[in-house]
């Protein structure tokens, strides 16, 4: 399940930069008795906030303490991510804040596949399957992925928690997205060079 | 010994006891009996046996110091009553109350061993009542019902006690038949032997507690109702005498069958795993039992067989988890090999330590450091072949399949009672198990992929490895009973098929070495279900190849080192699924998650809720101080090669990215505490699931439909109970009847959470430095509550 949604995750930043093209039918023919997984649903990033908000745990209360029920834009209720580039104490952190909304899609695709033909050079030679002749890991990317109120804040900070003794940070840009991204083809991932 | 020999011995020994003690009536006695039919036979039985030797071939199985007496002293008789009557149908009908008696064992031997099977003990107290009269071609017939209660059975190895406590049994048989006529050409002669019947064998059993050291491991009992039909031949498989047997047994179909075990905790509540609504088929052919010089030697030729069980409970006795149906083949397999042979030797069998990989000699030594050649125990060299099988699992009438499930390998197991310890060794065990795939529906259904799904769980689709592992078991769980379990094992030769296809293609980690180590891992049955503590565990899984395709000859992603360190961590698996759903949206009805944009499912009452927590260890010492440990990942590439050609790579000769000393905590860093872990519930149905057409080209089976079409199963049944068949169509927008016919798949409603899950540092290492240069000094996660709603549909 975690790798699943740790591929999911992948598929959602990369594939609008890649221009891979469909699959035709010659090479889908080369698929030989191998199966795969159709994954369709959504994910979900705080929409009431995170362990650090959930004081219903009396026995180990969150340290936050911010009411983060739906519909709250407080900034503390949603996922932090931080990370030192620098040079460890002497340096800040660059921060990934308060990431929060929902991807639904369907038709995510996992499916190992051998390639030995097709992706034609238009005849002059081998085509590059041939010439490939492996394995691959394909990802078929989902016909269609919906962002309901995905949000997150670019910031720099002081230090990598918001409880730590000083702290202080500086939000750069915030981000908010809706709506439908179209997404077709395929990620087809395999080893290359000197293992 | 042949067959007829051993029943003949076995019922003069039973007679020649009664012989011992019969004390003639006294006249005041007999002035009381007043035309009453039949005998009565009283006796008082005190049994001395110094040895009993089952001779095969000219080998020794011998039982030394057999005794029967009475429960409060050796030297005490025990006390018995027989009714011998003769009824209108000319039966001989036996009624039997055996007073409380102990029956001891001080040892069972081969060839005068030096180590023995151990001591064995059962004090019990039974009544019974059979007949039996001739039949019209030979051979006899009756009934049969007996009570055993007040039972207890104990297992003593080198002074300790392994203790089934407060047996009952209870049994009948409604007809059995006993016969000397049934022909037997499985060997190159032709033999006769014994034909026994059992028509309805009801059976119910329980065991008060199953304790070691006096701590309660939990209860077992059960009932059960079969018809079965024995062969018994004289003669085994080696040399000319033996035993052979065939069977065929039919487990009946009863909504009452059941087998639980339950686990009371420390207040005294009661907690259950049940299987239930038992049915199914058992068949078995020449299984053997031979005395060899050294061992006692099992084997069989083939066991096949199907099972049912309707009901499944996890702790909450109102909410199964679903059904499940096995299909199973055990047999020979000349050709590659591969036998289902059992030989058992007295006392332990030591493995030869200088052969074992170093990772786990000393673990190995340290194990059997305190026992000896003379030691009591059981030593097993086994070899399993479990030709194929299919495990459906069924939530709520919707079935998917494990389908084509292999097995087989060899191994060497040494079982020993310890200080309240139950002491399991396994050493030399080479193994390897595959599935092909997932079957939904029916298994007339086309293989699909999927397997992969269970990865969730650390279940790999294909495995081949060799293992030494050591485990002592302890009773007593986190709360009450229960089962405690500490183990250190080493995987080496390993090669893990992550996500492979029948033939064997797909995604492997080959060449891997495992080395886990468990500490303080309980088991518990709670009222909410199943829950298993990690104590602390530590672990180095270490890749030599990730390899694409085949899984010698597939391309390398390099070597993928992952080290894990956590304490305190936990596994609880509970009944009932995700219930009624809102995927895509937020809605907590039908109504408003359709206008919320969302689809409304209801995934039944059925179904399993796995919730796991991980808690990563900041790096330090284990707790025993045995061992440093951290959580690292590694990933290492552009090695060198062993030589030329070779396709194997020297280890830390490339370029390596490390992911260096991960670790969870409650949110203020790496000196907080760290109850809250890395969190992952998972609430899993098998459903319905919404399948679309990704081409506007016909399918890989030549089906056409249109981009965004939905894939809807043919209907083999009516509209009211839809059947999916095995051919589909696409539907541009199916109706309500069609939305019933979609592909079946894994339905996941997850949750994944932390409060703070920290790296270090990530580091990249060149082969020509020693020390790793940091590319990130730090790198901190908190407050992620990540929620999913997914379908899994296995796609071919």
């Amino acid at each position: 399940m975690i790798k699943i949604i740790i591929i999911t995750l992948f598929a959602l930043y990369l594939p609008q930069t890649k221009a891979l093209e469909p699959l035709g039918e010659e090479e889908l023919q080369q698929v030989l008795g191998q199966g795969g997984v159709y994954l369709s649903g959504d994910i979900t990033i705080n929409e009431t906030g995170g362990p650090l908000n959930d004081m219903s745990d009396t026995t180990n209360p969150g340290i936050w303490q911010v009411d983060c029920s739906v519909g709250s834009t407080n900034q503390r209720c949603g996922a932090r991510l931080a990370v030192n580039a620098g040079d460890d104490s002497n340096s800040g952190w660059l921060v990934l804040d308060n990431i929060r909304g929902r991807f639904s899609f369907e038709g995510l695709t996992l499916k190992t596949r051998t390639i030995d033909s097709g992706f034609d050079d238009g005849g002059n030679g081998d085509s590059d399957g041939a010439v490939f002749d492996g394995d691959v890991l394909e990802i078929g990317l989902p016909n269609t992925l919906n962002y309901s109120d995905v949000s997150f804040t670019l910031a720099n900070s002081n230090s990598a928690r918001p409880t730590d003794a000083g702290f202080q940070q500086t939000d750069i840009l915030n981000v908010n997205i809706d709506g439908d991204i179209s997404l077709r083809g395929n990620l087809l991932l395999f080893p290359t060079g000197n293992p | 010994m042949n067959i007829k020999s051993l029943v003949f011995s076995s019922i003069t020994l039973s007679l020649s006891s009664s012989c011992l003690a019969l004390q003639a009536l006294d006249d005041e006695s007999l002035s009381v009996v007043q035309g009453q039919a039949g005998l009565t036979v009283e006796q008082s039985r005190l049994l001395n046996i110094d040895e009993l030797t089952y001779s095969d071939d000219g080998n020794g199985l011998t039982v030394e110091g057999l005794r029967f007496s009475s429960q409060t002293s050796v030297d005490e008789v025990a006390h018995r009553t027989y009714v011998l009557d003769v009824s209108q149908d000319g039966a001989l009908r036996v009624q039997t109350e055996i007073k409380p008696t102990q029956m001891h064992i001080d040892a069972i031997r081969i060839n005068n061993s030096a180590g023995s099977f151990g001591d064995f003990t059962l004090n019990y107290e039974a009544v019974s009542n059979f007949s039996m009269k001739g039949m019209t071609n030979g051979g006899f017939e009756g009934d049969f019902e007996i009570g055993i209660s007040n039972a207890q059975l104990i297992w003593e190895t080198n002074g300790h006690a392994l203790t089934f406590e407060n047996i009952g049994y209870n049994a009948s048989v409604d007809n059995y038949t006993f016969e000397y006529d049934v022909i037997d050409n499985t060997k190159s002669f032709t033999r006769t032997g014994l034909d026994l019947g059992m028509d309805n064998f009801d059976f119910s059993f329980s065991t008060g507690a199953v304790t070691l050291g006096g701590v309660s491991l939990g209860e077992l009992s059960g009932d059960l109702a079969l018809s079965a039909n024995l062969q018994i031949f004289g003669g085994g498989r080696y040399g000319d005498e033996g035993l052979t047997l065939h069977s065929q047994v039919d487990i009946l179909s009863n909504p009452d069958n059941y087998v639980r075990f339950t686990d009371y905790d420390a207040s005294g509540q009661g907690n259950s795993l049940s299987m239930e609504d038992f049915s199914g088929e058992i068949n078995l052919t020449n299984l053997t039992l031979d005395v060899e010089s050294d061992h006692l030697a099992i084997g069989f030729d083939q066991l096949e067989g199907s099972f049912e069980a309707g009901t499944i409970l996890i702790g909450d006795s109102t909410k199964s988890i679903g059904s499940i149906e096995l299909d199973f083949l055990l047999n020979d397999d000349a050709i590659n090999d591969r036998y289902n042979r059992f030989q058992l030797y007295p006392g332990i069998t030591q493995p030869v330590f200088d052969d074992m990989p170093d990772e786990i000699k000393s673990y190995a030594e340290s194990f059997y450091q305190d026992l000896d050649a003379n030691s009591e125990g059981i030593s097993i060299a086994a070899q399993w072949n479990l030709a194929n099988a299919d495990l459906s699992y069924i939530d709520d009438g919707r079935r998917v399949i494990f389908s084509g499930i292999k097995s087989f390998g060899s191994a060497d197991t040494t079982i020993d009672v310890r200080d309240k310890t139950l002491a399991i060794g396994i050493s030399n065990l080479k193994g390897s198990y595959s599935i092909d795939g997932l079957k939904v529906g029916d298994s007339d259904a086309p293989l699909q992929g999927g397997a992969e799904l269970l990865l969730s769980l650390e279940v790999y689709q294909a495995m081949d490895f060799d293992l030494d592992g050591y485990t002592e078991i302890t009773a007593g769980g986190a709360d009450g009973g229960g089962i405690r379990i500490d183990g250190d094992y080493y995987f080496s030769n390993t090669n893990i098929g992550l996500s492979v296809d029948e033939n064997g293609q797909g995604i492997w980690a080959t060449d891997v070495k495992y080395d886990i180590h468990l500490r303080d891992i309980t088991f518990d049955v709670e009222a909410d279900g199943l829950k298993i503590n990690r104590g602390e565990q530590w672990s180095t899984m270490d890749i030599a190849n990730l390899r694409w395709g085949e899984k010698d000859s597939g391309r390398s992603l390099g070597r993928v080192k992952l080290e894990r360190f956590e304490q305190g961590s936990s596994l609880a698996i509970m009944p009932g699924g995700a219930g009624q759903v809102c995927v895509g949206a937020s809605a907590a009805d039908e109504a408003s998650c359709g206008s919320s944009g969302g689809r409304w499912e209801d995934r039944g009452e059925q179904g399993m809720t796995i919730a796991l927590k991980a808690a990563f260890a900041n790096a330090g010492s284990t707790t025993d101080g045995t061992a440093t440990a951290r959580n690292r990942l590694t990933w290492e590439n552009n090695r060198v090669e062993t030589s030329a050609g070779s396709g194997e790579y020297i280890s830390d000769s490339g370029t390596q990215i490390i992911f260096d000393n991960y670790s969870t905590n409650d949110g203020r860093g790496t000196s907080d505490t760290n109850d809250y872990g890395f969190q992952a519930n998972l609430s899993i149905d098998v459903y319905e699931t919404k399948v679309l057409k990704k081409t506007d080209e016909d399918d890989v089976n030549g089906v056409s439909g249109d981009f965004g079409d939905e894939l809807i199963y043919d209907n083999i049944g009516t509209v009211d109970d839809p059947i999916r068949g095995n051919s589909y169509s696409y539907v541009a927008s199916p109706t309500e009847e069609q939305e019933a016919l979609r592909p079946l798949g894994f339905a996941v409603k997850g949750n994944i959470s932390f409060k703070e899950l920290n790296i270090d540092a990530v580091q990249l290492k060149h082969p020509d430095i020693a020390t790793p240069q940091t590319v990130f000094y730090g790198v901190v996660m908190q407050n992620l509550n990540l929620t999913t709603n997914l379908t899994a549909t296995p796609i071919q």
